[in-house]
C-alpha cells in the first residue's frame, strides 16, 4: 500500500486534525494545553489477538472515551501490551499476528483495506516503556524527527514552533531550552521519557498509547510524568499499561481490568468502569483478588 | 494462583479483631455502669470512670494501626472499606466508652439516699441491659458480615427509644417534690446517655453494610424518618 500518496484520502475523520490547521494555543505552555479540545474516540468490537496459532487476547468490546485517561492492569501475559499495540496497528508487525474483530477510531475501523497503517501510527501515538530517544540526535532533532517524517518541506520557523509547543507540552521546555543541541542521551532517564511523550505529541495525533512509562524512572520522575498525563488528557485520549496499581489508582479516570484463566489461555477483559469505583467497589471477586493484592 | 501479601493479611485479621474487641470493653464498662446506677455505687462508677483510659489507650492503638497500613500497604477494594469501616466502629467505640463516663459521673449527684423511683429504674436497667446486649450483636454482625443482623438493631434501638420516652413521662409527672424531681432529671441524663450508646449500635450496623455492600446507606435517617439515605459509595 503507498504510504504517501494515499494519505491525503484517508480521512478517518481526522480532516480537521492536521498539524497545519490545529489550532496554536498550546504556546503559553501546561496552562493553555490544558484548555479541552475533544479528542477521538475508540472502541474495540470482539477483538482476538493472536501470535500464529497462540490467542493471546479473547473477545474484547470496550469503549475508549475521548479526553479521559484508561488505565489497562492486569498480571504478566494477560495480554495488556499485545491489546495495546492492536490500538495503533503495532501488533501486527510481529511475524504471524492476526488480529479479529474490529478497533474504531471515531467509527472508523482502523483495519479496513483502504487504512494505511502509517497513517494509523501517526494518529495514534505510542510512548513506550524504557524512554527510546534517538540517542545521537539532538533534543531538538528528536521532536522534530516525526514532524520531518510525516510532513515535507515544513520550513524552519514552523518547526521551532511545533518543537518549543511540544517540550512545553510534555513539561520538558524550562529544563532544555537553553540545550537545544545537546545529545538526547545526555538527558536523565525522567527527561527523556519527558522528550519521547514531546516526541509524540508533535505529530499532533488523536490518541496517546503509554506502555508502562515509568517503569524504568525513579518516584520524582513518575510522578512528573503523571501530572503530565493529567495534563494532556484535556487534549488527547490516553490509554496507559501499568504494572503500578497506585499509578493507574491516581492517574486514570476508567480502569480495565485483564486476566487470563490459566497460562497459555487467552486474556480476556473482565471488569472496566470508573477508576475510583473499581478500586473502592469492584463488582468482579476476579478483579478484587488483583487489586487487593491478594494474588500475584 | 498463590497468596501473597500474608502478612499483610494477618495485620488486617489483627486490626479488625483489635477493634472489635473494644465492644467488650465498652460492654464491660457499660455492665459496671448500670451495676453502680443500681446501687447508687460511687466507687464502682469511679472505676467506671479510671477504666475509660483502657477504651480511649485502644482507640489510640487501633487508630495508630490503621494509619500506618494506610501508609505502608496501599488497601484498597474491601480491604479499604473494611479500614474506614474500623475507623468509624473506633469512634462509636470510644464515644460509648464517653457516655459511660458521663453516666458514672452524674450517679454522686443523686445523693447518698436519693428519692429512687422504681419505675424510672427499673426501665432505665432495662435500656442498660438492651443496649449490652446490641452491642454484641452489633460485634456478632461485623464479624459474620451479617447485614440482616445488622438492620435488625434498628428494631432493637426502637425499644430502647421506647423506654427513654417513658422514662420521660415518669420524670414530668415524678411530683412536687425538690428533690425527686432533681433525682429524675439526674435520671434523664443517664437514660439520654444509653439512648446514644443505642444510636452508637446501629451505626456500628450501618458499617457492616458499608463493608459488604460499598453503599453507605443510614438504616434511619434522623432528618427523615421511615427512609434510608444513601450517602455515597
Amino acid at each position: 500500500m503507498p504510504k504517501t500518496a494515499d494519505k491525503a484520502t484517508v480521512d478517518l475523520g481526522a480532516g480537521a486534525s492536521s498539524a497545519t490547521t490545529r489550532p496554536t494555543n498550546t504556546r503559553g505552555g501546561s496552562g493553555a494545553a490544558r484548555k479541552e479540545r475533544r479528542a477521538k474516540r475508540l472502541e474495540l468490537r470482539h477483538v482476538d489477538l493472536f501470535y500464529s496459532d497462540f490467542q493471546a487476547v479473547q473477545d474484547v468490546t470496550m469503549s475508549i472515551e475521548p479526553n479521559r485517561v484508561t488505565a489497562l492492569i492486569g498480571s504478566s501475559g494477560c495480554g495488556k501490551t499485545t491489546l495495546l499495540r492492536s490500538l495503533n496497528r503495532m501488533h501486527e508487525l510481529t511475524p504471524g499476528a492476526r488480529v479479529g474483530g474490529e478497533v474504531l477510531l471515531d467509527d472508523h475501523d482502523i483495519y479496513a483495506r483502504n487504512v494505511d497503517p502509517v497513517e494509523i501510527r501517526r494518529l495514534v501515538g505510542m510512548v513506550f516503556q524504557a524512554p527510546n530517544p534517538f540517542p545521537t540526535m539532538s533534543v531538538y532533532e528528536n521532536v522534530a524527527a516525526g514532524l520531518v517524517l510525516n510532513r515535507r518541506g515544513i520550513g524552519r520557523a514552523e518547526k521551532d514552533d511545533v518543537v518549543e509547543r511540544s517540550l512545553r507540552g510534555a513539561h520538558l521546555w524550562d529544563e532544555v531550552k537553553d540545550r537545544l543541541d545537546r545529545k538526547a542521551s545526555d538527558l536523565s532517564g525522567g527527561q527523556q521519557q519527558r522528550l519521547c511523550i514531546a516526541r509524540a505529541i508533535a505529530v499532533e495525533p488523536e490518541i496517546l498509547l503509554m506502555d508502562e512509562p515509568c517503569s524504568a524512572l525513579d518516584p520524582i520522575a513518575t510522578l512528573a510524568i503523571e501530572d503530565l498525563i493529567e495534563d494532556l488528557k484535556g487534549r488527547y485520549t490516553i490509554v496507559i499499561v501499568t504494572h503500578n496499581m497506585q499509578q493507574a489508582a491516581r492517574a486514570s479516570d476508567v480502569t480495565a481490568f485483564f486476566n487470563l484463566e490459566a497460562t497459555g489461555r487467552p486474556g480476556r477483559l473482565i471488569e472496566m468502569g470508573p477508576t475510583q469505583e473499581l478500586f473502592t467497589r469492584p463488582g468482579q471477586k476476579e478483579t478484587e483478588d488483583y487489586v487487593s493484592g491478594r494474588f500475584g | 494462583m498463590p497468596d501473597v501479601r500474608l502478612h499483610y493479611r494477618d495485620e488486617l485479621e489483627n486490626l479488625e479483631r483489635s477493634a472489635l474487641s473494644g465492644l467488650d470493653l465498652v460492654v464491660a464498662s457499660l455492665e459496671r455502669t448500670m451495676e453502680a446506677v443500681e446501687h447508687q455505687d460511687m466507687e464502682l462508677a469511679e472505676l467506671v470512670i479510671a477504666d475509660d483510659d483502657r477504651i480511649d489507650g485502644r482507640y489510640l492503638e487501633v487508630h495508630q494501626q490503621i494509619l500506618t497500613l494506610l501508609a505502608t500497604q496501599a488497601p484498597v477494594a474491601t480491604d479499604l472499606r473494611l479500614i474506614s469501616a474500623l475507623l468509624h466502629v473506633m469512634h462509636s467505640i470510644e464515644r460509648m466508652g464517653d457516655q459511660c463516663v458521663n453516666i458514672a459521673k452524674v450517679i454522686p449527684l443523686t445523693g447518698h439516699d436519693a428519692p429512687v423511683r422504681g419505675e424510672m429504674v427499673d426501665r432505665i436497667l432495662m435500656m442498660g441491659t438492651q443496649a449490652a446486649s446490641m452491642l454484641s450483636q452489633a460485634k456478632r454482625a461485623f464479624e459474620e458480615r451479617d447485614v440482616e443482623m445488622a438492620r435488625d438493631l434498628v428494631r432493637q434501638d426502637d425499644l430502647i427509644d421506647d423506654l427513654n420516652k417513658e422514662c420521660f413521662q415518669v420524670a414530668v409527672q415524678v411530683g412536687e417534690d425538690q428533690d425527686t424531681r432533681e433525682w429524675a432529671m439526674t435520671m434523664m441524663l443517664v437514660a439520654r446517655a444509653l439512648e446514644r450508646i443505642g444510636d452508637n449500635a446501629v451505626d456500628i450496623g450501618e458499617q457492616v453494610a458499608f463493608v459488604v455492600t460499598g453503599l453507605f446507606r443510614e438504616f434511619e435517617d434522623a432528618s427523615h424518618p421511615g427512609q434510608g439515605s444513601l450517602s455515597g459509595g
